[in-house]
């Protein structure tokens, strides 16, 4: 016992720094409780949400379901369509996908190995458009693109226009570039590669981590998606992503709002997402955080 | 000859991206500078009006009465949510136990559907049978049903619905700016008996000065150009409380929803959303400014 003399001269300071730091570690654990409901709520009430009746819903303050009703779900799947909104989301964010992490690795690839005239008024170009914004005003000039293309009646349309923006996944991979040493690359030069088969054969593996990052990042950009798939299925619903059917059903053809359907959909929306998202957490995080580093 | 076939294999794999970036990132940016110029409703004559729709532009109340509400949304998202964000990261860079766990529950809204989400949050708030509203008329805390989405409380209600979305965002550029502070400066301060607070405004704050700086920026840009949320929630109403200018902007082109109405403005349309870009490019210019002579002063 070593501390006993310390006790026996200060014993009222010490029980009351012990108190002291018992009293703020409660406040701290509070304030993180306090929000980290904040955060759940919305989707917890969507998960339980999601199980109930209709009037259980709209008249009860119950947070559990007082009967699980799996139907909904069958039930927004079949009659409201969720099928088909499922299947456009996943469409759409899988090729969406596809081609941004495509069109910007291909770029990051040339910007990050070569020099060439014009690639800082490119590099600019790529930022310019991360940061300037006009609003909805561009989905017209677009749309009526779509249709001089005749794209405006299929997924393409949108496809094309959410690959277009793929500025960010540009600077993320640009980032992990960094990471590659280029003597792989004179080594694979002298063994015969050229240009195109260093990209293919030696940064596309490399990349890898990179490019699993980015399309995380990617295809929850284009699964989460509103407005444009909105303005773009105005005129034909067949083509609605899950977030459009979704906030159609709000307006509904029915007289009295859907809500279990709604809860129903929402969570087919969000559960990928966040299933996803509770086995790659740090990925995610990974290109917020990257965006601020140096 | 070696290097022009070096340049051609470079611009080769520069240009899907650029004709891509080009036709549908430049075009329409080009497309909407010549419309600005033009009276336009969408079908039928287009007339050259030259400065005519900046002129209607000035004296368009309901516009600049959703640029007040932009600042309004922007400024009350930014206040709460950057100290909170901050004072989170600086809780989550220490070693707590579960901080990867709490970073994660914190950071999770981010990779939500900002439309379904608030789609959830309007059944939440919603005044007659919102989820809110039923909680508290039960734990009897309200006697009578809160008009969340009403005329005084929408902008409160988007408000808080966008500092959901945005706390965890800011707590993860905040720790990533945070692991640039190096370690021992806390201790030395420990030996020299600083506070927790102390080591915050004294050690935190000072060290964090340009990314600071960076993220407050960000957030101001990403604030004033947020329309989705609000899109959903509110539509703007009641009565344009919640208007913000890049609705605004929307509403000039397309309907909210599939069963809305709406008089279309090409042409004027195109100078709102140009009028918006060169809003938020001065406030945030203005902020720059302002942060760099604050610099200067402390």
């Amino acid at each position: 016992m070593n501390t006993a003399p310390a006790t026996n001269t200060a014993p009222i300071t010490k029980v009351g720094r012990r108190a002291n730091r018992i009293f703020s570690g409660l406040i701290l654990w509070v304030f993180l409780g306090l929000i980290a409901v904040f955060t759940v709520f919305p989707v917890l009430v969507t998960l339980f949400g999601s199980f109930k009746t209709n009037a259980e819903l709209t008249a009860g303050a119950t947070i559990l379901p007082s009967v699980w009703h799996f139907s909904n779900y069958l039930e927004a799947w079949k009659q409201a369509d969720f099928a088909k909104f499922t299947w456009n989301s996943l469409f759409i964010s899988t090729f969406t996908t596809i081609g941004t992490l495509l069109l910007a690795s291909m770029a990051a690839y040339a910007v990050d190995r070569r020099s060439f005239f014009g690639k800082s008024l490119y590099v600019s170009l790529q930022a310019a458009t991360m940061f300037i914004s006009i609003g909805a005003v561009v989905i017209r000039p677009q749309f009526e693109l779509m249709v001089k293309l005749h794209l405006n009646s299929s997924l393409w349309g949108i496809i094309f226009i959410l690959i277009s923006a793929h500025a960010t996944t540009f600077f993320i991979l640009i980032g992990f570039f960094k990471g590659i040493p280029r003597d792989l690359d004179e080594a694979a030069y002298i063994d015969g590669c050229n240009f195109f088969s260093v990209y293919w054969r030696i940064i596309v593996p490399l990349l890898k981590p990179g490019l699993g990052v980015a399309a995380l990042f990617a295809f929850r950009n284009a699964w989460n998606e509103y407005i444009l798939p909105l303005v773009f299925t105005m005129t034909n619903p067949k083509l609605q992503t899950l977030t459009v059917g979704l906030a159609d059903l709000r307006y509904g053809t029915t007289a009295a709002t859907q809500t279990h359907l709604i809860m129903a959909g929402a969570c087919l929306s969000i559960l990928p997402i966040l299933i996803v998202y509770a086995f790659a957490n740090k990925s995610f995080m990974q290109v917020t955080g990257g965006s601020v580093k140096g | 000859m070696t290097s022009l076939r070096k340049l051609g294999e470079s611009y080769s794999f520069i240009l899907p991206s650029l004709i891509f970036t080009l036709v549908l990132g430049i075009y329409p940016i080009v497309w909407a500078i010549r419309y600005m110029f033009y009276d336009y409703p969408g079908y039928g004559e287009e007339v050259f009006i030259g400065f005519g729709n900046f002129a209607s532009l000035m004296r368009d109340e309901a516009y600049w009465n959703s640029v007040v509400n932009t600042a309004v949304y922007a400024m009350g998202k930014i206040i709460i949510t950057i100290p909170l964000s901050l004072i989170l990261a600086v809780i989550l860079n220490k070693g707590l136990k579960g901080k990867n766990f709490l970073r994660a529950i914190y950071f999770m809204p981010t990779v939500l559907s900002t439309a379904v989400i608030s789609i959830v949050f309007f059944n939440i708030f919603n005044s007659y049978n919102g989820i809110l509203n039923q909680f508290l008329l039960k734990y009897h805390i309200i006697s009578k049903s809160i008009d969340w989405l009403g005329p005084d409380l929408a902008m409160v209600t988007s408000i808080i619905v966008a500092i959901w979305g945005a706390i965890g965002n800011y707590m993860l550029l905040f720790l990533a700016g945070l692991q640039n502070i190096p370690d021992d400066v806390y201790e030395s301060a420990s030996l020299d008996g600083a506070n927790a607070s102390q080591k915050f405004f004294y050690i935190t704050i000072p060290m964090l000065g340009p990314v600071l700086q960076m993220i407050i920026m960000l957030a101001i840009t990403i604030s004033l150009k947020g329309y989705e949320s609000i899109m959903v929630l509110t539509e703007g109403g009641p009565i344009g409380r919640t208007e913000v200018m890049y609705l605004y902007v929307y509403r000039m082109f397309f309907p909210i929803s599939s069963s809305s109405t709406m008089i279309q403005q090409i042409g004027y349309g195109s100078a709102v959303g140009f009028m918006s870009a060169i809003i938020v490019g001065l406030i945030t210019l203005g902020y720059f400014w302002l942060s760099k002579r604050l610099n200067r002063i402390f």
